[in-house]
C-alpha cells in the first residue's frame, strides 16, 4: 500500500499539468484574499465589540463634572484666549503658573527636531497629580496640544484640560498618578515627551524630563477646536506604523459616551454611519489605509509604540452636547483606567474596526494578507522548479521532445535536474536590494526645497532604469530564459517573505503593497512580442511605487512636496518605517519584475513556438530522486 | 556562486585571496565605524548573543576582573576565564573600541583562511578511504571562504562581537590542521575550542579519525587504537593545562560550574534560537534533571552513530555534527549556523543530489525575518507572547534539520553510487 501511494504520488508529481497550475493558484490566492477582505464587514464574519477586562467597569460610576465647573471652564478659556498670540515660552509660563496654583508639580521640556531642512522645536509643559491612594508606580496621561494635527488652535481642549486638572485634584479616589501634558503641537511635542519619559530620547535634541511618575497605563488626548455644541465623539486610534491601542480602551470610551452620556461615537471620519455594509466597508478601508501609511494621526499616536494605549477624542456633528459633556466622558474614561489592576492586555491589539460596535480580529482578517503574500511564494517555488526542468537549456528542441517521449515510456530512468546558473540571478537581485538604499536615503535626507525636484528626477530615472539595466544585462551577459526565471523567482521569494513578516506587524501595509505588487507575479519575458512587452511594461509603470505615490497625491489633492515632507518628518521624528517597505521591499521587486518583462533571452526551446515542446518535456521529473 | 566561473584554478591565487580578505575586513570595519548604533544593537539581539557568548556579559566580567573581584560573582559572566586577560590586554573598549573591532575582524579572517585550506585540500570530495565520482565539481577555497565571509550571519556575529567566533575559529583550524597532516596541532586547536565552549569536545571522535586518515606517510601510526589513545591524551593534557591557567587567573575553581555548569544545567533561561529554553521554562522542577540528561544524551548520541556510519568521510561527520549541534545545543546562536553554513559549500559535488535546497533556503530566509518580527511583537509591542518567538525557532530548527538530513542523504547516495555503479542516476523508492 505505501508503495502504491508513493507510486501514485510520484505519478502526480510527474504530471506535466502540475507545473501549469501555479499561475492559476497564485491568481486564486489573490482573488480569495481580496474577496475575503470584502466579506469581513458582513455580520457573519465580524463580531460585536465587548469589554474583556472586567476591572474597567466603564460607565458604572456617577460622574460629577459639571455645575460650577462650567464657570471654571469659562475662566480658563479667557486665560487661554488671552494667550493666543503669544510665544510658546510665554504660554508655558502662564500655564505653569495656573497648574502650580492648583497645587501640582510642574515640569517643562525643550525639544528640537530637524527634518527635511526644517526645524521643529518647542517646549512641553506637564503637571503631575500625585495619586492620593497610590504609590506613584502607575500613571495615566491627559494630553492637550496647543494646536491639533491640522494646525488649528485647540482652545477648548486646553481649557478643558486645565478645568479637569482642577477638578481631579479635588477627588481623593485616584489610585494612579495623573499627568497633564500640554504640548505646542500634536506630533513632535508628544513624541519628545514620551521618548524622554521612557529614556529613549536623543539627549542632544530632546531634554530629559525633570519630573517623572510611574509606568504609563493609558493616555487620552483632547482635540476640541470647535466652539459650538456637538453631537458625538470621534475616536482617533491609529498609532505610528499601524500599531493600535488595546480594543478595550476604545470600547470603554464608546461605552461611556454612548451608554452613560447618550452621545454617539464615530470612527475614521465617518460623520454618518448607518451600520450597513457600505458604511462598514468604508470605515474599515479608511482604517486600513491610515494603518498602512503608518503616520501619526494625533497626540495619542506617539504613545502607542511604547505600549501605552491611547486615543484622541474629538467632538463632531451638530447637537446639544457641551464642554461639560466632553469632560464627563473623559472623567468616566479616567475612572475606568483608574480601576485597572494591570496593564490593558485582555482584549485585542490587532483588529479592524468597521463601526464603534463591530470589529474583526486578527485571526479572521490575517489570512487575506497572508494569501496575497503566499501568491508570490507559490510563484517563486513554481519558477524554481521550472528553471530546473531539462529542456530549457538544451539547444535542440526536437531531440528533447523525442527524449522526453522516451522517458515517458520508461519513467524509471528519470533524468537529473538541470544545474541552475545561480550566480547572475542572485547577483542581480542582491544588487537591486542594495540599490534601494539610494531612494530611501535620498527622500529621507533631502532638504524640503529639493524634495519635489528629487522625486521628479527619481521618477524619470525610474522609468528609464529598467530599460537601461535590461539593455546592459542583455549586452554583457545575455541571460537565458532560465536565468530570467530565477531572477523572478528570487525577487518574488524575497517579496513574499518580507510581506508575510510585515503582515504580522502591520497588516494593512502588507496587504496594500501586496496588492499593488501582484502584477509582478504574472510577468515574463516576451522575446518575440514587442506589443505584449510594451503592454506589460506600461502596466508595470502604472503600478510603480513612484506612480502610485503621484496617483495618491493627486487623488487626495495634496501636493507632492507635502507628502514627501510629511513622510520625511514621520521618519525622522516618529520612527515610521513605511518608507523602508516602499523602497527596500516593493521597489526592488518592481525593478526585478520590469527587467524580467524587458528581457530578451536568446531563443531556446522554451521561447516562442518551442513552448509546446517544453511543455511536453515537462513530463520529466524536476527532481532527481523521489522518496 | 556558479561552479564554472568560480574555479579559476584548483587552488586560489594569492592576490585574489588577499583582495577577498581586504574586502571582508573593510566591509566589517565600515559597518563597525559608520553605523555607530549597529554593534550595540546586534550585541543585544538574542539571536546573536547567548548567555554564554554575549559581549555585554564579557564586558561585565572584564570589569569585575579588572577590579579584582571574581568575574563569576553576580552570575552574569559565563564564559571562559582566559578571555579576561586577552581582552584586558586590549586598550579600554569604551575609549578605543577599534582594537576590539580589529581583533574580531582578524578572527573572522583566520577562520576564513582555515576554511580556504580545508576547501583547497579537497577532502570533502575525496578522503583517504573514499573518492566521490563527482569530486571534479567543486568550488575553490576562494569561493568557499567568500561565502563564509560574506554570509550575513557571519557578519552579524562579527559585528555583534559574540565570543563564539573564537570557538568557530578554533574548530576550523582543528579541521584544517587535521587535513594538513598535523594531528598534534589539530588536537590543540580542538582543546581550545572545547575549553571555550565545551560542546566541540564531541567533535573529537571524527576529528581523531580525520587526523588518522590524513597522517603524513613518513610519521604514520598504523594502529588506530594507539593513535586515538595518544591523541585523546593530548587533548586531555592541553585541557588540563588550560584549566590550570584558568585556576591561576581566577584563583578558584569557581569558573567550572559558572561556565560549563551553566551549559550542562541550563541555569540561564534567556530566550535564544534554540529549542531548550522554552521547554525548560515550562517544565516542572521535578523533571528538570531527567530532561537535562535526555537532552544532553540526545545531543551526544549522534556522535558515535555518525562516526561509525560515515567512517570513510570523517569531514562529513564533522559537518553534520556541526549542523546537529547548531540545532540541539543548549545555547545556539546564528554564529553556529554560520559555521555550519560555511561547511556546506565544501559539498558542492553532492548539491545535485540534494532535494530540498530551495525549501531550506526559503525556510531559513523566512525565519530570519519572522524571528525578529515576532520577538518584537513579544518584547516591545507587547501584542504577542513567547509562543510567537518559540514557534519561529521551531521552524528555524526544522529548516536546519532539513538541511542536515538532505546533506546526509546526498552524501550517502553519493557513497552508494560508488558501491553500485549500475544504479547511477536511478530513482530510489521506499518499499
Amino acid at each position: 500500500m505505501p508503495s502504491l501511494i508513493s507510486r501514485g504520488a510520484s505519478r502526480i508529481r510527474r504530471d506535466p499539468r502540475i507545473l501549469k497550475l501555479p499561475p492559476y493558484l497564485s491568481l486564486l490566492c489573490i482573488l480569495v484574499g481580496v474577496v475575503w477582505l470584502f466579506l469581513l464587514p458582513k455580520n457573519e464574519y465580524s463580531r460585536r465589540t465587548y469589554i474583556s477586562e472586567n476591572a474597567l467597569l466603564p460607565g458604572q460610576v456617577h460622574t460629577y463634572f459639571g455645575g460650577s465647573d462650567q464657570n471654571v471652564f469659562r475662566a480658563y478659556k479667557h486665560e487661554v484666549n488671552a494667550l493666543v498670540h503669544q510665544s510658546n515660552i510665554e504660554i508655558n509660563d502662564k500655564l505653569e503658573s495656573i497648574l502650580k496654583g492648583l497645587g501640582l508639580k510642574v515640569g517643562r521640556q525643550n525639544f528640537t527636531y530637524h527634518s527635511a531642512g526644517h526645524v521643529y522645536s518647542g517646549e512641553n509643559t506637564y503637571a503631575i497629580l500625585q495619586a492620593p491612594r497610590g504609590d506613584a508606580t502607575e500613571a495615566i496621561v491627559l494630553v492637550a496640544a496647543w494646536k491639533n494635527a491640522k494646525g488649528e488652535l485647540n482652545r477648548n481642549g486646553v481649557a478643558l484640560l486645565l478645568t479637569l486638572a482642577r477638578y481631579f485634584k479635588r477627588w481623593s479616589l485616584w489610585s494612579k498618578d495623573i499627568i497633564f501634558l500640554l504640548t505646542p503641537d500634536s506630533i513632535a511635542g508628544p513624541q519628545a515627551w514620551v521618548d524622554a519619559y521612557h529614556d529613549a530620547h536623543d539627549s542632544s535634541r530632546v531634554d530629559s524630563l525633570p519630573l517623572k511618575s510611574g509606568a504609563l497605563q493609558g493616555a487620552v488626548a483632547i482635540d476640541y477646536v470647535r466652539e459650538d455644541r456637538f453631537e458625538s465623539v470621534h475616536i482617533v486610534y491609529d498609532g505610528i506604523n499601524g500599531q493600535l491601542p488595546n480594543l478595550d480602551l476604545i470600547n470603554s470610551v464608546v461605552n461611556i459616551a454612548g451608554g452613560q452620556m447618550g452621545m454617539g461615537t464615530g470612527l475614521q471620519e465617518m460623520w454618518r454611519h448607518d451600520d450597513k455594509y457600505p458604511d462598514r466597508l468604508r470605515t474599515m478601508l479608511r482604517g486600513m489605509l491610515k494603518q498602512g501609511l503608518g503616520l501619526a494621526s494625533g497626540p495619542h499616536s506617539s504613545f502607542i509604540p511604547y505600549h501605552v494605549d491611547a486615543v484622541t477624542l474629538q467632538p463632531f456633528g451638530n447637537g446639544w452636547q457641551d464642554e461639560m459633556a466632553m469632560g464627563r466622558v473623559i472623567e468616566g474614561t479616567f475612572r475606568s483606567l483608574n480601576n485597572l489592576l494591570e496593564h490593558l492586555h485582555q482584549s485585542f491589539f490587532f483588529y479592524l474596526l468597521m463601526h464603534p460596535h463591530r470589529f474583526v480580529s486578527i485571526g479572521t482578517y490575517l489570512p487575506s494578507a497572508m494569501l496575497v503574500a503566499a501568491n508570490f511564494t507559490i510563484m517563486a517555488i513554481a519558477l524554481w522548479l521550472k528553471s530546473g526542468q531539462p529542456g530549457l537549456t538544451s539547444t535542440s528542441g526536437k531531440a528533447e521532445n523525442k527524449k522526453s517521449d522516451d522517458e515517458k515510456s520508461d519513467s524509471k530512468t528519470s533524468s537529473q535536474t538541470v544545474e541552475r546558473d545561480l550566480f547572475l540571478p542572485l547577483g542581480f537581485v542582491t544588487g537591486c536590494q542594495f540599490l534601494s538604499v539610494v531612494p530611501l536615503y535620498l527622500f529621507n535626507n533631502a532638504p524640503d526645497g529639493m524634495l519635489t525636484l528629487a522625486f521628479i528626477t527619481f521618477a524619470a530615472l525610474n522609468t528609464i532604469l529598467p530599460h537601461l539595466s535590461s539593455h546592459l544585462l542583455t549586452k554583457y551577459y545575455t541571460p537565458t530564459i532560465q536565468q530570467y526565471q530565477l531572477i523572478k523567482s528570487f525577487s518574488l521569494l524575497l517579496l513574499g517573505m518580507f510581506l508575510s513578516s510585515l503582515a504580522t506587524l502591520n497588516f494593512s501595509l502588507a496587504l496594500l503593497v501586496g496588492l499593488l505588487a501582484c502584477p509582478l507575479t504574472f510577468m515574463q519575458p516576451w522575446p518575440r512580442s514587442p506589443v505584449m512587452r510594451g503592454i506589460c511594461m506600461l502596466l508595470l509603470d502604472a503600478v510603480a511605487p513612484t506612480s502610485v505615490l503621484v496617483a495618491g497625491a493627486v487623488y487626495w489633492d495634496v501636493s507632492l512636496g507635502t507628502v514627501l515632507r510629511e513622510a520625511a518628518f514621520a521618519w525622522d521624528v516618529s520612527g515610521m518605517y513605511s518608507p523602508v517597505v516602499v523602497w527596500c521591499v516593493w521597489w526592488p521587486a518592481w525593478l526585478a519584475g520590469s527587467v524580467t518583462v524587458l528581457g530578451k533571452p536568446p531563443p531556446t526551446p522554451s521561447s516562442g513556438p518551442k513552448r509546446k515542446g517544453e511543455k511536453k518535456a515537462e513530463g520529466v521529473e524536476g527532481k532527481p530522486v523521489s522518496k | 556562486m556558479n561552479g564554472g566561473k568560480a574555479i579559476v584554478g584548483r587552488t586560489s591565487t594569492r592576490t585574489a585571496v588577499l583582495n577577498l580578505y581586504l574586502g571582508a575586513a573593510v566591509l566589517r570595519l565600515a559597518l563597525f565605524t559608520l553605523f555607530r548604533g549597529l554593534p550595540d544593537l546586534l550585541t543585544g539581539r538574542v539571536e546573536i548573543s547567548t548567555p554564554v557568548t554575549s559581549f555585554k556579559r564579557l564586558q561585565e566580567g572584564l570589569f569585575l576582573y579588572n577590579h579584582n573581584v571574581s568575574p563569576y560573582d553576580g552570575g552574569v559572566y559565563h564564559q571562559a576565564p582566559l578571555f579576561l586577560p586577552l581582552f584586558s590586554l586590549l586598550p579600554d573598549f569604551s575609549t578605543l573600541p577599534v582594537f576590539t573591532y580589529l581583533l574580531y575582524i582578524a578572527i573572522d579572517l583566520l577562520s576564513a583562511n582555515a576554511l580556504l585550506k580545508i576547501a583547497d585540500a579537497g577532502e570533502a570530495g575525496s578522503s583517504a578511504l573514499f573518492t566521490s565520482l563527482r569530486r571534479d565539481k567543486r568550488w575553490s577555497g576562494l569561493v568557499v571562504a567568500a561565502v563564509f565571509l560574506f554570509n550575513p550571519f557571519t557578519i552579524a556575529t562579527c559585528i555583534g562581537r559574540s565570543t563564539s567566533v573564537f570557538t568557530t575559529c578554533a574548530i576550523l583550524h582543528a579541521v584544517a590542521k587535521a587535513i594538513a597532516g598535523a594531528p598534534f596541532s589539530a588536537m590543540v586547536a580542538l582543546s581550545f575550542a572545547a575549553y571555550l565552549s565545551m560542546y566541540p569536545l564531541l567533535l573529537l571522535p571524527p576529528l581523531v579519525l580525520l587526523s588518522f586518515d590524513r597522517q603524513l606517510p613518513a610519521r604514520a601510526t598504523k594502529s588506530l587504537a594507539q593513535f586515538a589513545t595518544s591523541h585523546v591524551a593530548i587533548v586531555g593534557g592541553v585541557l588540563a593545562a588550560l584549566f590550570g591557567m584558568s585556576y591561576l587567573i581566577t584563583g578558584s575553581w569557581e569558573f567550572l560550574p559558572s561556565t560549563y555548569g551553566v551549559q550542562l544545567t541550563l541555569s540561564d533561561l534567556a530566550p535564544n534560537v534554540g529549542l531548550w529554553w522554552y521547554f525548560f521554562v515550562e517544565m516542572f522542577d521535578s523533571f528538570r534533571s531527567f530532561f537535562l540528561a535526555v537532552f544532553w544524551m540526545h545531543l551526544s548520541c549522534y556522535v558515535g552513530a555518525l562516526t561509525l556510519r560515515i567512517r570513510r568521510q570523517p569531514l562529513v561527520v564533522i559537518t553534520l555534527l556541526m549542523g546537529i549541534f547548531n540545532i540541539f545545543k543548549p545555547y545556539p546562536s546564528i554564529s553556529d549556523s554560520s559555521l555550519f553554513l560555511a561547511m556546506i559549500p565544501l559539498y558542492r559535488h553532492v548539491f545535485p543530489l540534494m532535494r530540498y535546497t530551495f525549501l531550506v533556503a526559503a525556510i531559513i530566509m523566512y525565519t530570519t525575518f519572522l524571528g525578529p518580527a515576532f520577538y518584537h511583537l513579544w518584547i516591545y509591542a507587547g501584542s504577542g507572547n513567547a509562543n510567537f518567538f518559540y514557534a519561529i525557532t521551531l521552524v528555524w530548527g526544522l529548516g536546519l534539520s532539513l538541511l542536515v538530513c538532505d546533506l546526509t542523504f546526498a552524501v550517502l547516495r553519493d557513497e552508494w553510487e560508488v558501491e553500485r555503479p549500475e544504479m547511477v542516476g536511478k530513482d530510489i523508492r521506499q518499499i
